[in-house]
Formats: C-alpha cells, sequence, structure tokens
C-alpha cells in the first residue's frame, strides 16, 4: 500500500470486500502524515491514537458482519472550526486555543455514526476568514502542487491534506468560497451545499445566515459519499431543512445528456478577469459537456460585483458582531489580517446591513429568474492557479469581485471541478451551480464530467 | 475616509488598531465604502430584506 492513493469509492469497496483493513489503512495514512504534513502543515492536530483505536473498531464492526457503508473505516480530517468532544477547536487562531468543546458537531457526529475515522484536526484560515496568515499559533497550509504557493482559504488543511492524500476526505465550510476556493487552487472536488442541508450546529460560526458545511474530497463522487452521510435535519440548526435526503450515489448515472447549463462567462471574462490558461481551460470544459450531450448557452447576469458586495457586507458584519466582544478585549490576539478585515466591517452602518439584505433579495430573485429554463449554470471558481502563498493581499477579497460568493448570497449548491493543469503543473477548475436542493444534479455533473477526463488521474508527485 | 475619521471610528468601536495597520485601513477604507454604495439601489419602501424572521409555531 504504502502511500497508495485511493479514492473514498475505491477504498469502501476493498474495505468492505476485505481486501483493505482499515487498520493498516490508517497506519499507512498516519506514516504519510508523519512523512509529508511538515511539508504541508495540513494538520493542527492529529489524533493519532484516536484514528488507530477508530480503525481498529471499525474492523472489528465490519468483522462482525456490521458494515455502515461507504465511509467506515475510512480515514477523514476535520476543518478545526467543527467542534470535537473532547478535542480542542481552536479555529486556528491563538483566541480560541484552549477552547475544548463538549460535545461534537452535528455533522461530525454523522460522519461517526457512518464509521468514518477521524485522523486530525486540518488547518483553517483565522476563525474562516484570517489568512493566508503567518502569524497564527500554527503555520498556514500548502498547497501540495507547489508548497510555495497558496491553497486558497478557508478550508485550507482540507484543501492540502487530500490531494496529497493524507486524507481520503475531509469538512470544509464556505461562506463565501472557503470550499470551491481551495477545491479549484488545489485540484480537488468540493461542494458548497445548497444553504441548511448540512447542520452549522457545532461549527464555529463566521457568518450565519451564509455560512455552509459541505464535503471535499478527491471526487465528486467521493463528496456525494460524504454528503449523503453529513445532510440531514437538525434541530439545533434554525436554519436546518427539514426534508428528505436523496440518494446522491444513486444520482451518478454519468448521463447529462439534455441537461441545460448556462454559462456565464462575463463572471471570468469582464467583471473579474481570468488568465488565458484559466478561461480557455473553462471554454473547453463546456465543449466537453456539449460533447456529452448536454446544452450549453451563454447567459447574461448582474455583473459580479453586485453579487459580491451584499456578500461580502453581510458576512463581515456578521463576523464582526460574533467576535466584537474579543476584538475589543484583545484585538491583537488575532491576528493581523482578521483583525484588520474585521476593523473595516466595524465601519459600516447598521443600515449599511440592512440594504445588503435587501439587495441580497434582489440577487436571489434575479438568479431564480435567470435560471428559469436552466438545470444548472457554470462559471469559474477561481481566476487563475494559485498565487504564491507570499503575495496573496489582505484585502483580497475586497480588491477584486468573488467569484464564488454570488452562490453564498442565494444559497444554492456550487461545486469547484478540476478541468486541467497550467503549463507549471497547477490546477484549473470551474464552477457548477445547481437549483436549491438540487445538489445531486451538481454531482451528477461533476461526475460525469470528471468520468470523460484524465484530471482525476493525477496528483501532486510526493 | 481621512486618517482623523478612521480613528475616531475605531475609538467608537473599542478596537486598538496598532498604528501601522491604521495607515493600511486608511487605504482599504474606500472598498468599504464603494460596497455600501453598490447596495443602496433605488427601491420601493416596502423591498424586504432576505433575513425574515420566522417564528417556531406554537
Amino acid at each position: 500500500m504504502a502511500g497508495e492513493h485511493f479514492t473514498i469509492a475505491q477504498a469502501a469497496d476493498l474495505i468492505r470486500t476485505r481486501q483493505l483493513s482499515p487498520v493498516e489503512l490508517v497506519k499507512d495514512r498516519l506514516e504519510r502524515i508523519e512523512k509529508l504534513d511538515g511539508q504541508l502543515n495540513s494538520f493542527i492536530r492529529v489524533l493519532a491514537d484516536e484514528a488507530r483505536s477508530a480503525a481498529q473498531t471499525a474492523e472489528f464492526e465490519i468483522a462482525a458482519g456490521g458494515y455502515k457503508g461507504p465511509l467506515h473505516g475510512i480515514p477523514l480530517g476535520l476543518k478545526d472550526i467543527y467542534e470535537t468532544k473532547g478535542i480542542p477547536t481552536t479555529g486556528h487562531s491563538k483566541v480560541m486555543q484552549d477552547h475544548v468543546p463538549a460535545a461534537d458537531a452535528f455533522t461530525v457526529l454523522k460522519l461517526k455514526e457512518a464509521g468514518a475515522v477521524v485522523m486530525g484536526k486540518l488547518a483553517t484560515h483565522e476563525f474562516a476568514f484570517g489568512g493566508p496568515s503567518f502569524d497564527l499559533p500554527w503555520p498556514p497550509a500548502r498547497n501540495p502542487w507547489d508548497t510555495t504557493r497558496f491553497t486558497g482559504g478557508s478550508s485550507s488543511g482540507t484543501g492540502a491534506a487530500v490531494p496529497a492524500g493524507l486524507v481520503l476526505g475531509g469538512t470544509g465550510s464556505d461562506t463565501g468560497g472557503s470550499i470551491r476556493g481551495p477545491a479549484a487552487y488545489c485540484g480537488l472536488a468540493g461542494i458548497k451545499p445548497t444553504y441548511g442541508l448540512c447542520s452549522r450546529a457545532g461549527i464555529l460560526p463566521l457568518a450565519f445566515s451564509l455560512d455552509h458545511a459541505g464535503p471535499m474530497a478527491w471526487t465528486a463522487e467521493d463528496c456525494a459519499i460524504m454528503l449523503q452521510a453529513m445532510a440531514g435535519h437538525d434541530p439545533n440548526d434554525p436554519a436546518s431543512a427539514d426534508r428528505p435526503i436523496p440518494d446522491y450515489r444513486a444520482a451518478l448515472t454519468g448521463d447529462v445528456r439534455g441537461l441545460r447549463i448556462g454559462l456565464i462567462r462575463h463572471f471570468y471574462t469582464t467583471d473579474n478577469v481570468a488568465d488565458d490558461a484559466t478561461r480557455d481551460a473553462i471554454d473547453v470544459a463546456a465543449k466537453q459537456f456539449e460533447q456529452m450531450g448536454a446544452f450549453v448557452r451563454q447567459i447574461t447576469v448582474s455583473p459580479l460585483a453586485e453579487w459580491a458586495a451584499p456578500g461580502i457586507m453581510i458576512m463581515m458584519s456578521e463576523a464582526y458582531a460574533i467576535h466584537e466582544a474579543n476584538l475589543r478585549a484583545r484585538f491583537t490576539d488575532f491576528g493581523e489580517a482578521f483583525r484588520d478585515r474585521m476593523a473595516l466591517a466595524g465601519l459600516w452602518t447598521a443600515a449599511d446591513y440592512v440594504h445588503a439584505t435587501r439587495r441580497r433579495r434582489e440577487m436571489v430573485d434575479e438568479l431564480d429568474r435567470a435560471m428559469a429554463g436552466f438545470d444548472l449554470v457554470m462559471t469559474a471558481a477561481a481566476p487563475s492557479e494559485a498565487p504564491k502563498i507570499d503575495e496573496v493581499p489582505k484585502f483580497a477579497i475586497m480588491e477584486r469581485p468573488s467569484l464564488t460568493m454570488p452562490f453564498n448570497v442565494t444559497g444554492t449548491p456550487a461545486m469547484s471541478v478540476c478541468c486541467g493543469f497550467t503549463e507549471a503543473g497547477l490546477p484549473l477548475s470551474f464552477q457548477i451551480v445547481g437549483r436549491r436542493f438540487d445538489d445531486a444534479t451538481v454531482l451528477r455533473a461533476a461526475d460525469a464530467y470528471e468520468r470523460a477526463t484524465p484530471w482525476r488521474n493525477r496528483r501532486p508527485a510526493f | 475616509m481621512t486618517r482623523q475619521e478612521l480613528d475616531y471610528a475605531l475609538a467608537r468601536l473599542g478596537l486598538d488598531v496598532p498604528e501601522k495597520e491604521r495607515d493600511e485601513l486608511v487605504g482599504a477604507a474606500a472598498y468599504i465604502e464603494k460596497m455600501a454604495e453598490l447596495v443602496k439601489k433605488p427601491r420601493r419602501i416596502g423591498a424586504e430584506p432576505a433575513h425574515i424572521v420566522e417564528f417556531p409555531e406554537g
């Protein structure tokens, strides 16, 4: 095995048929973490003893005929904003470095109930917003394709650990792009599900009305497997949707014939101009969908800044309120990126926030109208390959309108899908967006694209 | 926003921002103002926000 790459689906099949031992798999991943994570900094805390014990339990259960499903015995990582009972959950911040939750987050419980093995707590931007930062108790995660480069954020540790094969999947959160951004820069699959599909309870909040919990893994199929476990009603989350959860994996038919895809090209050719490699890769991906039988037509919506502004304002204002007491009491205990962004957030007025929420309703209505007659929308997930980690401006999120924030504003499911590599070997991606609670179609389209293209065969060279 | 206006705003907020960072914040404040203007579209008086409270039944 020694460092062999598996998807969750592949490992699950081998585990189910007793060809692969969860104990051996976890042992191998722990050795890989030991060997490689010094270069990646993807983990804040490796839970080696706990992981070995959980793997042992999984092995016993499976041997006794108690196979739980495709996550049973699978090593996963948790972004360190997902609360874990008895284990520090720090938000990658000095401010909460000693915070030990009394209970697991709801989604963590569900993953454990599915038999997943938690390998540890993964790096994140400070409180899912301030990064990349070099002034925090733990260093920032680095891109496994080129460790001088940014992973994207804020689910930076997950973005690094999955492609490098340290874990087979991981949790992320997405308030303005924090699943899709690292998925794009690190070449994995990541879905921000419909708002309310996965419980936010027990996840350190960034912005209540924009936070989405979701999976990140090597393939869309793996994301479907993880989402199946993570999704579901939680009465402790007031935004939690109470509706039946479809079988996401069963929806992966490989068939996209007749799917109607609206391509928002101006988002990345005019509004936030992508580089040539990105633009060309997305054009080729759109043609790929047409060759597979989908209908792709360009559509025009409001400029990207109109979508980004209400989202940024709501996100930063809600985050400011959450952290206000600590910002006043111990401002410089936060990292510089986080604290200065919060200082800016404090400049908006209460009326500014309300106007942003009114604008949000208008943008929600606009996307719904734009998607009339379409099943999916497609656009860029990032404007370029991953930049150098020490060249990310502190206020980058405000300098160029975000390609991912529109779909946090609208609460619609959105996924980053790898669609090629630059000449330097860095991942490129597109973003596919669906109707609310039609996460299955998003996953189906992404999965069909992955099956028709060679990108999933290429991993970082570790 | 001028440096003086920023200092006043930060004092009201109670934020102890180091000097060097204040200079950067003055430069970045334009983004805040621009976004606030972008969301202030003409709209009818009754245009609702996206966040309306749903009270539990009973």
